[in-house]
């Protein structure tokens, strides 16, 4: 723990990126190699400040890219001690080969995602096209939807990260602008019982340890390569089960409960959203609303995004008659992420809602709750009609002609 | 623990492919304890055989040796085995045959030479040369 | 102040225990390997050393065998400079939590990266690692190619090279543009220390290497690496080119400290004509044809200028 203490209110007024600082901070990590990018710079600019008056202990490296940060984290990770950084959009575009480096020689580092949009045409503000870029990657990514999430989440990912049955990198996101710039009341722990949560650093393979001398970042022949990327593999599966430990022993500490998929409304739901992020937050909203009115709709929003729990998002979606997987990101040609998954997840089961594919926010562009009301009654259309009423795909919200792809 | 890493499935391997370098715990100075009192790993690439690169390989001349440590230092192959300031010999599972040893020594004639890999060394010691004069 | 070993000569410099293996699988004749083992034996301070994607990197740590006695990463490319920079930092916050105690010695930082990934891939990661200051080596083994990939060019490959991607042809005599100054680029960051080395002068890089690892703060080293499949001589001849290399001054052995003080450490008895230096590599040999053996001259004319200017550099201490 660092040996000076902040003494925090019961409730603070922290944005996205103030909480994942403090967060950081109670963390105690130990090397933290960070490159400022818009909308996630406050939260290296926050920790630099706690740094500069004394509030944390460990090296704080100001590098020359996010490249640079990622690198500078894998070889202080493999060194041996806890390690995180920072970053967005153009920055994890930069460090991405980094990204699977760092997850196939398994550095327990945490970053913290502040997601937007990606370039062309530059975009500072708010989408998940940095999230969605990370798929692939061997990260295990959570999603917060609010400031209070993202203090949450910041924490609880360095000690699943370091798990001995993990040891994988994670990502903590949270929405760019609407989340990391958006004050909200937030409870924190205290230093003490959020350090206690966190634990000491758990050393594995430490390059510092001169007793056992170690080799880290090999070259695999074709004789070599599946096994290492199956092992790999394996352990970012395994960690549902540390990852839910994790969400239990928080919850007994905290109060706040998380888990795999988060849901609201579903109880008797007719139709469902599936998306991510803050939308969560405004779709609450737009349900209590219709719920008024007698339209019963549901939410459906995968926390964990990898590993992805196919099982439980195929369970929570079982009863009802239409889906529409809401997808912030520019698709690239095809249905979007959660479109996908959804339907990998729901294929092997009974189940077969109306599955549609909707496209929007991007760029920051906003999803209000009038908005996501239409949503949810459009859905009840295609439920009634028990087929899409138009096509699979449709990107909303944008001035001009309809855009849909797909016939059903 | 006693399973050969080729035998391992993937399960079984070192997590993140590292790899260790010694069977045990190092605690000493591991450039003050020469290789021969080391505990090498299977995945030490001291314990894998490249001699079967070589087609000319060095014979060493004892006899005529100086122990200048010329052939030492400019081994790419660390198969200059040298003891306490002395030559002992070529490290035949290591080394590639480059020929660097015999054309770095300076004797006249030469402490090592290169013969063909199926020549036994000690047909090579028969074979060799006498001392060459200027101009020769 | 490091417990620095001391090496009068090559005979007490033999009795190094070794702690880079054999039965890697570089090149028969590599003059990378007689780097590593002369920087590596210059030492018996503990070692986290990196390396960047190449040579050295490819056939000394091919799963399952690996060559180093020491901790040792790989993470890419670019960025082998930062891994260690990292590695530092994380010795750094250790040492300051506590969690490593104030009298386990302290290791030493090394990076092994081929000319490509210094002078061009992971020109920034070092530039920023020297900027910051960290307490490392870095060493550059110069081939003047990537040479893991089969003899591309790398803004190191010095005028008139045949490399793959500026091979000489019936219009062209190879790569066309001058060897970029690395030594000077990184002496301009104000680093403590930077220096030239060749294998063949152990002596002169062993002390060097020495005087880099009591140094504190970023080191900069440019290793001469003659490249026997690349460069195209016969493996047993590395020595050799690596001595006409410094006695012809085409790579002279010098070094500068705090950015200003150079000092030219090895000035040949018998300075050897450039032409000689270049006649013994194949990569070079279309230089000895009618069409393109003007540029022999502006090689010379070239190497003398640089030589002049290295020395009036020493002498006016700037």
């Amino acid at each position: 723990m660092n040996k000076k203490i902040m003494e925090l209110n019961e409730i603070e007024v922290w944005d996205g990126n103030m909480a994942n600082s403090q967060a950081l901070r109670q963390a105690d990590v130990d090397v933290v190699a960070a490159y400022p990018i818009t909308p996630s710079t406050p939260t290296v600019e926050n920790y630099a400040t706690m740094h500069a008056n004394g509030y944390i202990d460990g090296e704080f490296v100001m590098v020359e890219s996010e490249h640079a940060a990622m690198s500078g984290c894998v070889g202080a990770s493999a060194a041996g001690g806890r390690v995180a950084t920072a970053t967005s959009s153009q920055g994890l575009a930069l460090m991405i080969e980094v990204l699977y480096q760092a997850s196939g020689m398994r550095t327990p580092i945490v970053l913290c995602l502040v997601n937007r949009a990606l370039a062309a045409p530059l975009n500072v503000n708010g989408d998940h096209s940095d999230l969605y870029l990370t798929r692939d990657s061997g990260w295990i990514s959570l999603d917060a939807f609010s400031p209070q999430e993202a203090y949450d989440i910041t924490l609880m990912s360095f000690k699943i990260a370091e798990h001995k049955d993990v040891r994988l990198p994670v990502i903590s996101n949270q929405d760019g602008f609407m989340t990391s710039h958006t004050a909200q009341n937030v409870k924190p722990l205290s230093d003490e019982v959020a350090n206690k949560f966190v634990g000491e650093y758990l050393q594995v393979n430490a390059m510092l340890d001169f007793s056992r001398p170690v080799t880290h970042g090999v070259q695999t022949e074709h004789d070599w390569h599946f096994e290492h990327k199956a092992k790999q593999h394996a352990a970012l599966m395994g960690s549902f089960k540390v990852i839910q430990e994790t969400f239990d022993e928080f919850e007994k500490i905290s109060g706040r409960k998380y888990k795999m998929v988060e849901s609201y409304g579903m109880d008797g739901a007719e139709v469902a959203i599936v998306c991510l992020g803050s939308t969560y937050e405004s779709a609450m909203l737009a349900v209590d609303q219709l719920r008024e009115e007698g339209i019963k709709v549901g939410i459906v929003a995968p926390r964990v995004f990898r590993p992805f729990p196919l099982e439980e998002v195929a369970v929570a979606l079982q009863n009802v008659k239409a889906v529409a997987c809401m997808d912030r990101s520019a698709p690239g040609g095809t249905v979007g992420a959660l479109y996908n998954e959804v339907a990998g997840a729901l294929f092997n089961t009974p189940a077969r809602p109306v599955l549609t594919n909707l496209i929007y926010g991007l760029g920051g562009r906003d999803m209000t709750i009038n908005e996501l009301k239409n949503i949810f009654r459009n859905l009840i259309k295609d439920a009634n009609n028990g087929k899409l009423t138009g096509k699979i795909q449709t990107l909303i919200g944008v001035r001009g002609p309809e855009l849909s792809f797909y016939e059903q | 623990m006693n399973k050969s890493i080729k035998d391992k499935g993937w399960d079984e391997l070192e997590l993140g492919a590292v790899l260790f370098s010694f069977n045990n715990t190092v605690n000493y100075t591991m450039a003050e304890v020469l290789p021969e009192d080391r505990d090498y790993a299977e995945t030490n690439s001291k314990n894998a055989y490249v001699g079967d690169w070589r087609v000319f390989k060095p014979v060493f001349n004892a006899e005529l040796c100086i122990d200048c440590q010329f052939c030492w230092i400019f081994c790419p192959d660390t198969s200059i085995i040298s003891r306490d300031k002395v030559m002992q010999g070529i490290d035949y599972d290591h080394c590639k045959g480059c020929g660097i040893c015999v054309e770095v020594c300076p004797t006249n004639p030469k402490s090592l030479l290169m013969f063909n890999e199926h020549e036994k060394n000690e047909d090579a010691l028969t074979q060799w040369p006498e001392k060459s004069k200027k101009g020769e | 102040m490091s417990n620095q070993k001391v090496i009068k000569n090559l005979k007490s410099f033999s009795t190094a225990a070794e702690r880079f293996e054999g039965s890697h699988v570089l090149c028969p004749g590599c003059a990378h390997s007689i780097i590593v083992r002369e920087v590596l034996n210059a030492t018996n301070d503990n070692l986290i050393v990196s390396a960047s994607t190449g040579c050295l990197e490819v056939c000394t740590a091919i799963y399952p065998n690996t060559s180093w006695d020491c901790s040792w990463i790989h993470i890419g490319f670019e960025n082998a400079s930062t891994a260690v920079a990292g590695a530092e930092a994380m010795n750094k916050a250790l040492r300051n939590k506590g969690r490593i105690s104030a009298d386990t010695p302290q290791p030493k930082f090394v990076t092994f990266a081929g000319d490509g990934a210094t002078y061009d891939i992971g020109f920034q990661w070092i530039s920023g690692c020297f900027e910051r200051g960290h307490d490392m080596m870095y060493v550059c083994l110069d081939n003047e190619v990537y040479a893991n990939t089969g003899g591309q060019r790398s803004s190191s490959t010095p005028i008139g090279a045949s490399a793959t991607t500026s091979p000489a042809g019936s219009t062209s005599y190879g790569e066309k543009k001058n060897k970029k100054d690395i030594v000077a680029i990184m002496a301009a960051h104000g680093a403590p220390y930077v220096a030239q080395v060749a294998p063949n002068k152990w002596k002169d890089m062993v002390a060097k290497i020495q005087r880099g690892f009591d140094t504190k703060g970023p080191v900069f080293i440019n290793a001469m690496s003659a490249c026997t499949t690349e460069w195209k001589f016969q493996p047993h001849q590395t020595i050799e080119v690596s001595d006409l290399a410094v006695d012809s001054l085409v790579f002279p052995l010098y070094e500068i400290v705090d950015g200003t003080e150079l000092n030219i450490t090895y000035r040949p008895k018998n300075i050897v004509p450039v032409r000689d230096y270049l006649a013994i590599q194949p990569r070079f040999k279309h230089l000895f044809t009618p069409q393109y053996e003007y540029l022999l001259d502006e090689w010379q004319k070239r190497v003398d200028e640089k030589w002049v200017y290295l020395q009036k550099r020493e002498e006016a201490r700037v």
